[in-house]
This record gives C-alpha cells, sequence and structure tokens, in this order.
C-alpha cells in the first residue's frame, strides 16, 4: 500500500492505494465514482475515460499511483460547466443515449474536442470519439449532439 | 475484472536514476504509456516484479531539431507528436503515422520510445522512421550508444535491448527538398485499429530520376522491415506512374507475411495488399516529392 495525493473533481483527495490498482478501480471501488465505466479493461472501449491534466485517457491503463499530484476530472466534476451542460442538453434532446454506458466516455472526449476546438466537423468529431464504442449504435445521434452543441 | 498481479514501482525522476534502477533491480521493466504493458501483465505476458515508471523525467519528452537532425526524447506521446509543428512541417509522414495509432485516450498515454520497444510487428510509427533512416540512442549504466532503428528489431515483441539498457531518443536527419514520404494502414476499420499492414515510403526526386528510394513494411514479417528489392527497382531509375506500378507488384513475392492460422489477416491477403498499399504510399510520396523540389 501506498500513500496518494491527488485531486479530484476540484477536491483534493488524500488515500491509500495498491501499487498495482488501476485509475479506474480506485475510482470506482475505493472512491465511489460510478460514473466511470469498466468496459474491456483493454483501452479500446472508452467507457472509463476520464481527463488527467486535461486530456483523455483511458483510466483502465493508468496506474493509480502514476495520478500523485495531478488532477482528475469526471463528468461529476464538469456538472456546473457551461460547455458539459451544453452537451448533456444536445445528448438528451437528440436523444445521443440509449442504454447510456458509453455516455459519460463519450461526454468526457466530446468535452475535449469541443474545448480545443470550438466548431468541429462531422468528421474531426468522428476521429474525437474513435476510443469510444457505443454497442447500441447510436453514433448517429452522438454526432449530431456533438455538432448541435458546437 | 481482471486484476494485475502485485509489483514493485519506482518513480525516478531523472535518466541517471531510472538507468541506476533498471540495473539494479532483477526482473524490472521500464512502463512508458503502459497502454501496451499494461495489457501484457494482466494477460501475465509480462511477469516484471519491479517496474520504473519513466513517467517524471521531463528530460525524455521532447522534440528538436539541431544541425539538421530531428530528434525525438523517447516519452514523447502520440498526441505531443502530432501536435508538433516542427514534425508536421518537416516529417508530416510521422505526424501521420502517429495521428493513425489507437484513439485519442491512448495517443495521450503512449510514447514514441513504447511504440517502439514493445516492437509489435505491425507498430505505426515503425514504418516512416525506417524510411526517414532514424537511429535510436540507447543508454545504460555503462553508457549510451546509437544504433539504427532496423537493429532494435529481433522479433515480435522482441528488442535487441539488454537488461539494463534503455531507448532514450529517435532521431533522423531532416528530410531535403525533393523529398517526399508517405504513410498508409490498412485495419478491420478506420478508427483505433490495429494495422492488419502497413506501409511507409520515402523518395528523393529531381524531377526526372529517382535519387534515393526507402520502403517498409509492418505486419508482413516478425518485426518492420525495409524491402530492399524494392527500393532497388526504383533507385537511381526514371521515375514514373509506370515505375512506380512495377515497383508496386513486386511487393507480392518481395514480403513474407506470416502464415500462423490465429493471425489477424491470411499470407495471402496481406501481400495482395502490400502491393496496393505500395503503390498508393509510392504514387503519394512521388507527389509531395515532386511539389518540394
Amino acid at each position: 500500500m501506498m500513500k496518494l495525493t491527488f485531486e479530484l473533481n476540484g477536491e483534493k483527495v488524500e488515500c491509500e492505494t495498491r501499487e498495482n490498482n488501476t485509475l479506474l478501480d480506485l475510482l470506482r471501488i475505493d472512491l465511489g465514482v460510478t460514473s466511470v465505466k469498466k468496459g474491456c479493461e483493454n483501452g479500446e472501449c472508452g467507457a472509463c475515460t476520464v481527463l488527467l491534466d486535461g486530456y483523455p485517457v483511458a483510466s483502465c491503463l493508468v496506474i493509480a499511483p502514476q495520478v500523485e499530484g495531478r488532477v482528475v476530472t469526471t463528468v461529476d466534476g464538469l456538472v456546473d460547466d457551461p460547455l458539459m451542460e451544453k452537451l448533456r442538453q444536445a445528448f438528451m434532446e437528440d436523444g445521443a443515449v440509449q442504454c447510456g454506458y458509453c455516455t459519460p466516455g463519450m461526454l468526457i472526449s466530446a468535452y475535449a474536442l469541443l474545448r480545443e476546438n470550438p466548431k468541429p466537423t462531422a468528421e474531426e468529431i468522428k476521429k474525437s470519439i474513435e476510443g469510444n464504442i457505443c454497442r447500441c449504435t447510436g453514433y448517429v445521434k452522438i454526432i449530431e449532439a456533438v455538432l448541435d452543441a458546437s | 475484472m481482471r486484476p494485475i498481479p502485485s509489483f514493485s514501482l519506482h518513480r525516478p525522476q531523472t535518466l541517471k536514476e531510472a538507468l541506476g534502477l533498471l540495473n539494479e533491480l532483477e526482473d524490472s521493466m521500464p512502463i512508458a504509456g503502459g497502454t501496451d504493458l499494461l495489457i501484457d501483465l494482466r494477460e501475465g505476458a509480462c511477469k516484471a516484479k519491479h517496474l520504473v515508471d519513466l513517467g517524471l523525467i521531463k528530460e525524455l519528452r521532447y522534440v528538436r531539431e539541431a544541425d539538421d537532425i530531428i530528434r525525438i526524447g523517447s516519452m514523447t506521446t502520440h498526441a505531443q507528436l502530432v501536435a508538433s509543428e516542427l514534425i508536421k512541417e518537416k516529417a508530416p509522414v510521422l505526424s501521420e503515422a502517429a495521428s493513425l495509432v489507437g484513439s485519442v485516450q491512448i495517443r495521450n498515454a503512449a510514447t514514441i520510445g513504447g511504440n517502439l520497444c514493445n516492437a509489435s510487428p505491425g507498430a505505426d510509427t515503425a514504418p516512416p522512421l525506417l524510411v526517414l533512416g532514424a537511429e535510436v540512442e540507447v543508454a545504460s549504466t555503462a553508457g549510451s550508444r546509437g544504433m539504427p532503428l532496423s537493429e532494435l528489431f529481433t522479433g515480435p515483441k522482441r528488442t535487441s535491448l539488454a537488461q539494463g539498457e534503455l531507448l532514450t531518443a529517435v532521431y533522423f536527419p531532416v528530410p531535403p527538398t525533393g523529398s517526399g514520404a508517405s504513410f498508409r494502414k490498412l485495419g478491420r476499420r478506420k478508427g483505433c485499429t490495429l494495422s492488419l499492414i502497413n506501409v511507409a515510403a520515402y523518395l528523393e526526386t529531381d524531377g526526372e530520376t529517382c535519387r534515393e528510394a526507402r520502403v517498409a513494411f509492418g505486419a508482413c514479417a516478425p518485426m518492420p522491415v525495409r524491402i530492399a528489392g524494392v527500393e532497388e527497382l526504383l533507385r537511381d531509375k526514371k521515375i514514373d506512374v509506370k515505375a512506380i506500378e512495377e515497383a508496386s507488384s513486386a511487393c507480392y513475392g518481395l514480403v513474407e507475411p506470416s502464415t500462423r492460422a490465429h493471425s489477424r489477416a491470411s499470407q495471402e491477403y496481406r501481400r495482395e495488399m502490400s502491393c496496393v498499399l505500395m503503390r498508393r504510399t509510392l504514387m503519394e510520396a512521388y507527389e509531395r516529392a515532386r511539389r518540394n523540389i
């Protein structure tokens, strides 16, 4: 076990973790942040996407000790963010959510895109969510929602 | 739930400290972006007892040019490579290949050093670096040395690095005027996919003659490889569409893709596609070279 200090959704977190713990399990199991979903554990599905120092990463491929001193953001930390609010509204209005399992990861990826590129093309949106799999095959509506939020 | 077996983690701040740890610790392994290594640990393919995390070593994260050589620190991520104006301007073929590795999430974590040292036969940054004439810098507590990138790969997921050695940089000459390069990959789908086959081509021309030709394939051999037979068909000869088509067709007999039944694509398919992709990359490299005279 080792001590770990980092910033999670704007708050300082001090906790103990195993060295072989993933950031994904740290968030879900140890800290109860269940908006971060566990899918493939291979870095392919994107359900576990979080922002690490502002950039999207697959939290299943980050070991917990690597977030020491860093900033981790999940959708929970962006509740009051105007850009995320626009995305969330667009996802609801456009029916971009079916089972919802991919949604937190999709929102994080879309948020990271729009922050860098406020007016993306449909192709740029597709590229930005290439690491987020939706098995309800709702990509068309997801892309429309991101376009509407831009 | 697939837990990662336990290991001891070491987080050096400097390269010197990292080399000391890798030299001292038995069963140790450097961890860069971790996007391949964590999967290998979960699956038991890697049994390292000590992981030396290179993530805090700032001196391994840079892209710079000096004396007509472009040098990339081994801990530079694919996202940083894609964002580099220097690479975009002077070696766009590497930007393009890096932008096709994995997904946004993977490119933000995965490093160029990791991509090369993981030594997947289909590593996407390898063919462009091979045709750019790249060398790698390898360091250990005994000192550092350079070697051609082609000598790094010894087989699928195997490199010539000895225990305690670390790849610290990859570097190549700034491509001259009259040169052009191109990269293509073929996967099962467009986004976030492993290459069934990938290819890079580099040409130098004065408009008439091909002064230099370098081509490399990934996933067509146990490691990424240059194909001398194709290069010889082009080098110092008149270059035009016909010459490119002839050289591309020759790929069929010059590549030796895996015949394993559980390979991601059959040998026959890869042979056919090697010709198609070679033609497309050579054509694009030729167009780019001509615009660059």
